[in-house]
């Protein structure tokens, strides 16, 4: 009943539902070019942290993705008591790489496809230069703002992973139930139609209530701390056996003055040219750089919610965020490695 | 170098077009501009004249520069290429040698045309032809990408990739125009891959179509019919008239706030003002929350009555030209709202527990590793609390009933950081607990300490309201101090990452304006508190040096004293106090310029090197003090009576903090001294009386030449008219 009357109250403001809306943004980035990818199945605190961002950003090849990405930001939980602050909010994240002329204005069409039309309301674009420290990542740009409301991160990617991006990417981060909220003319995100029978409150609520529950006052700090340290640890053994093998290879190959042969039949190839304890050893044509990435993210998320629980002093705050962001680093190398080595392949 | 001729001259219009400049940078950028194209214009000689009447503008989308002449083309020069000099390129019989023929082959001139020139050097062979002046098009399209791209900015950026052009934001598009009407032609450059043109743009959204312009009139004009003011001076008027306007009817006014009014006119281009309202429940919370929110974060003016009290309304700028159905208003009172509310959900949360009862969350939050957590700065706090409130009863500068409040205050200052209200709005910290510890029925003087406790955030920010605000802010500030430097937190260079720098200038300012407290006995004190510290080396010793830093820095641009009068005073480190430095400063620079004065300091550089350069440890003797006895002139003796007579009258100014008497007082020493150096040779052969001129000496130097001030360091200001000390009598070279 409550929800029937919920529904004629916003009814006046017809604006898409959250689907629609996604579908929508989809489609129109599909129209420029871009590819639709799906979320990715790891908690992140935003769609920048997705490897079809994270590394994609980096090298010269020309990339244009958009995709919905749940984002985790415990600090942010609020039980699902808060009109506005979500744990658990959906981005929509889009990248341009190289960024057209312009990007501003196919941006704002973006929005006009959704329903909003300028000739009623200000749209701006206020400073807001975005840094993500725990990745090496950082940018210029704004945040987009609505009749006073923020609704998108507009970013001029500079770096990622500790490396200057060349050529420079567009971000563009959606915040997508603040801007369905705002198309539905309502004031509290869960009275957002998700469809046409269902809330976003229906499907979410109870779900920012348990997240909030844990991140906030259940995690078990010394396990968090543990999980942290195992993440961590898994992750660097394997950059560092990455460097191990980067520089036996470089000898090994030095000795043998048949720089080719490693590259060209791949590492399965190289194995009797090397010293034998470099069978188990990732090199850069067998590195299982994704999974290594997933330990990075999962230290990330383990910091936000040691954060949100508190648990954090100043100086620990910055120590952590130089380990996470070393492993960042490392695997952004490793993709770079990678790529080079696959060119050299194409040009052999 | 000869102007010859002038020639016609054509206006130029310039403007940037750029994605969203930052409202911060705006006003520097449109500045930079007009100065590095009027620099360039300058160097190309196209200006007709010497006074400059290039305009600027700016919004957040453009910079444009308009010069009203530019020269066509640069005028005529003669210019002369000296050859070889006259001597050798014509031999004994006057004629041409080959380095004057070959000189002219060179210059593809005939020696006939050759030219005798004139230098400071000498006579020389040389060319002289007239160059014709280049045109300013062509000059400009070489110069004008360098005049844009060095505008200078606090953060710019790459648009394209690494090898491409940075700048405060992607440029998009290029108006460089010569000439009016049907005369005008775009200037042909271009900064990553954008071309000059004769084209604009409006209003992002209520004018985006190309509009062609021919001249700086027709320029401004359609912009401003596309909805784009480029003069920031107008859209600042359109937003005071629109204000005035919508508050014309009431008797309410907007909240002053200079700063915000710069941002919205730096970060529109068709402002226009809007009123809005919020609930009036929202009016519970605390008026420094309620205009955080407003100002900070979403950029509104706050309103009021004339009596000062916060209304439910608020002023926003728009970048359109209206809001026929409200519905930007309707958006911009929503997100207040929802900004009101997590603040009204923060306020009401936090009450649920109150301060005092916040401390064993405290012993969990981590001040600093080393330093514990904030329950032990606390308890720090406390100790330093109780040595502050000693030293001001001593004094008896101390109230009954200050002391405790001073600690209550202590005790809950921290609380704050614990709640959700602090969380949010950082900024605010300090002044939520005062906020709160009000509501929470602790006594008005402790709520105040806490609300100021942060204060003074730097030397031009006010002390605390109250002497047990000042003392609550000095414990918090010497501990953060103290406690860092005992941690190895030392601030180096540009680096000061627990804002040790600013803790120092807040506690100089309060000792010297508010507590008037002896300062460096009483970081003596604090430093040897077991604190269960890090054992740090000198502690007091690097806390006083820096220290001594901070008070120099305080005087220097707080009291606009003179650099070598501050460092004189703070090298000194005599038995002034602190809290009189000011005055000290002052009697100081009265005096500094006299000619007595200018010699006692030259006289006191001299004994300080003697004291410290020339004489050995061994040549002071056995004895202590000046033995009368053994004086062998009657110059030493005289200086010797006049520095006792002068110290009793100094002793009797300084009782009185009269420095300025006390100082003409010292310079009347100057004739004694400077006979005694004239006539008597310090370091005697006889070692006791050597001994015993050193020992007179050094109780000068401590008793006179360095007694508040260190006169050695006190510049001179005329070299010429006072004697400059010459080692060569002092420095043992002469002695057998």
């Amino acid at each position: 009943m409550a929800r029937e009357k919920r529904f004629k109250e916003s009814a006046k403001g017809a604006g898409l539902t959250f689907q629609e809306m996604i579908s929508k943004l989809s489609n129109f980035w599909a129209g420029q070019g871009a590819v639709c990818a799906l979320p990715y199945d790891l908690e992140v605190g935003a769609g920048t942290m997705c490897p079809e961002t994270f590394f994609r950003v980096l090298g010269p090849e020309p990339w244009k993705v958009a995709y919905v990405q749940p984002s985790r930001r415990p600090a942010d939980g609020r039980y699902g008591e808060n009109p506005n602050r979500l744990l658990k909010h959906t981005q929509m994240q889009v990248i341009l790489k190289p960024p057209p002329l312009n990007v501003q204005d196919v941006y704002l069409q973006s929005l006009r496809d959704i329903g909003i039309d300028f000739r009623h309301h200000d749209i701006r674009f206020e400073e807001d230069n975005w840094e993500a420290p725990t990745l090496g990542a950082w940018g210029i740009g704004w945040q987009v703002m609505l009749d006073g409301l923020e609704i998108t991160q507009f970013t001029y990617f500079q770096q990622s992973g500790g490396v200057d991006l060349d050529p420079i990417s567009v971000e563009l981060t959606y915040g997508l139930e603040r801007i369905a909220a705002f198309l539905q003319n309502v004031n509290d995100v869960y009275q957002v139609k998700w469809n046409s029978s269902l809330t976003y409150g229906d499907l979410r609520r109870t779900e920012e209530f348990e997240l909030s529950l844990y991140d906030f006052e259940m995690a078990s700090i010394q396990t968090c701390r543990s999980l942290f340290n195992l993440y961590e640890e898994e992750a660097s053994t394997f950059l560092e056996r990455y460097a191990e093998s980067k520089e036996s290879e470089s000898e090994a190959l030095m000795d043998t003055g048949r720089s080719h042969m490693a590259t060209e039949h791949g590492p399965r190839a190289t194995d009797g040219l090397l010293p034998t304890p470099l069978t188990s050893l990732p090199t850069v044509h067998r590195f299982p750089l994704r999974k290594v990435y997933e330990f990075c993210l999962k230290c990330s998320h383990l910091f936000n919610i040691l954060d949100a629980r508190g648990a954090i002093s100043v100086t620990e705050r910055v120590a952590l965020i130089a380990r996470i962001r070393k492993l960042a680093t490392g695997v952004a190398q490793v993709y770079l490695d990678q790529s080079t080595a696959v060119q050299e392949v194409r040009s052999a | 170098m000869k102007e010859l001729e002038t020639f016609r001259s054509e206006p130029l219009l310039l403007e940037v077009g750029s994605e969203e400049i930052p409202a911060r940078v705006l006003a520097a950028a449109e500045q930079s501009l007009g100065k590095r194209l009027e620099g360039v214009l300058q160097k190309l000689r196209l200006l007709p004249s010497e006074a400059s009447s290039i305009k600027t503008f700016s919004t957040p989308r453009r910079l444009v520069a308009f010069v009203p002449e530019v020269l066509l083309r640069q005028p005529e020069k003669t210019e002369e290429i000296a050859g070889p000099p006259f001597k050798v390129a014509f031999d004994k019989d006057g004629r041409p040698t080959r380095a004057a023929e070959s000189f002219a082959q060179k210059n593809g001139v005939t020696v006939e045309s050759l030219v005798r020139i004139e230098t400071p050097k000498g006579l020389y062979l040389g060319v002289r032809r007239l160059v014709r002046g280049r045109l300013a098009r062509e000059l400009l399209a070489e110069e004008l990408p360098g005049v844009i791209l060095g505008i200078g900015f606090p953060k710019s950026m790459y648009w394209t990739s690494k090898t491409g052009p940075r700048f405060i934001r992607p440029i998009r598009w290029l108006v460089a125009l010569m000439g009016e009407g049907t005369r005008s032609r775009a200037i042909p450059f271009e900064i990553a891959g954008v071309e000059a043109r004769n084209y604009t743009y409006g209003h992002r959204v209520a004018g985006a179509a190309k509009i062609r312009t021919h001249g700086f009139e027709e320029f401004s004009r359609k912009l401003r019919e596309r909805q784009v003011e480029i003069s920031p001076q107008c859209r600042r008027d359109r937003v005071k008239n629109d204000i005035e306007v919508l508050l014309e009817a009431s008797s309410l006014r907007a909240v002053d706030d200079p700063a915000l009014e710069d941002w919205v006119v730096n970060s529109t281009e068709w402002p226009r003002a809007i009123m809005g309202g919020f609930d009036q429940r929202f009016l519970n919370l605390p008026r420094e929350i309620l205009v955080t929110v407003m100002r900070d974060h979403q950029k509104y003016f706050a309103v009021e009555d004339v009596q000062g009290n916060l209304q439910p309304k608020f002023i926003a700028v728009m970048n359109v030209d209206s809001d026929p159905e409200g519905f930007i208003r309707q958006g911009h009172e929503r997100v207040l709202t929802a900004r009101f509310s997590d603040a009204e959900f923060f306020w009401q949360a936090d009450q649920k527990r109150p301060l005092p009862d916040r401390m064993d969350i405290l012993e969990r939050v981590t001040y600093q590793a080393q330093l514990g957590s904030y329950a032990d700065k606390i308890r720090r706090m406390e100790a330093i609390t109780l040595e502050i409130c000693a030293q001001l009863e001593g004094q008896g500068r101390l109230a009954s009933g200050e002391k405790e409040q001073a600690l209550r205050a202590v005790r809950l200052s921290k609380c704050d950081l614990t709640t959700q209200m602090v969380g949010e709005f950082p900024e605010l910290q300090g002044v939520v607990g005062g906020l709160y510890a009000r509501v929470q029925g602790e006594p008005q003087a402790v709520a105040d300490a806490i609300y100021d406790h942060y204060k003074p955030q730097s030397v031009e920010d006010g002390c605390p309201r109250s002497v047990v605000g000042s003392i609550v802010s000095l414990a918090d500030k010497l501990d953060s101090l103290v406690a860092g430097f005992a941690a190895g937190l030392d601030p180096t260079g540009s680096s000061d990452p627990f804002g040790l720098r600013r803790a120092g200038n807040g506690i100089v300012k309060i000792v010297m304006e508010h507590l008037k407290l002896n300062l460096l006995p009483l970081v003596a004190i604090v430093a040897e508190m077991d604190f269960g510290l890090p054992p740090a080396e000198n502690l007091t010793s690097r806390l006083e040096e820096f220290l001594q830093d901070r008070t120099a820095y305080y005087l220097q641009s707080v009291a606009g004293l003179r650099y070598d009068t501050v460092r004189a005073m703070v090298s000194g480190a005599g038995t002034v106090p602190i809290p009189d430095l000011c005055e000290l400063g002052k009697a100081l620079e009265r005096v500094h310029d006299t000619e007595d004065f200018q010699a006692l300091a030259v006289a006191a550089k001299r004994t300080r090197n003697i004291l410290e350069k020339s004489a050995k440890a061994e040549d002071f003797g056995e004895l202590k003090g000046v033995d009368a006895a053994l004086f062998r002139t009657q110059e030493e003796r005289d200086l010797y009576n006049a520095y006792l007579g002068a110290l009793n009258v100094v002793d009797s100014y300084e009782a009185s903090s009269d420095y300025a008497s006390a100082l003409v007082k010292l310079a009347e020493l100057r004739p004694f001294v400077d006979r005694f150096f004239d006539k008597v040779l310090v370091m005697d052969q006889d070692v006791s009386v050597r001994a015993n001129r050193l020992r007179l000496l050094s109780e000068l130097m401590a008793g006179a030449f360095s007694r508040f001030v260190d006169l050695s360091q006190i510049e001179s200001t005329a070299l010429t008219s006072v004697g400059v000390p010459t080692s060569g009598m002092e420095n043992g070279k002469r002695m057998p």
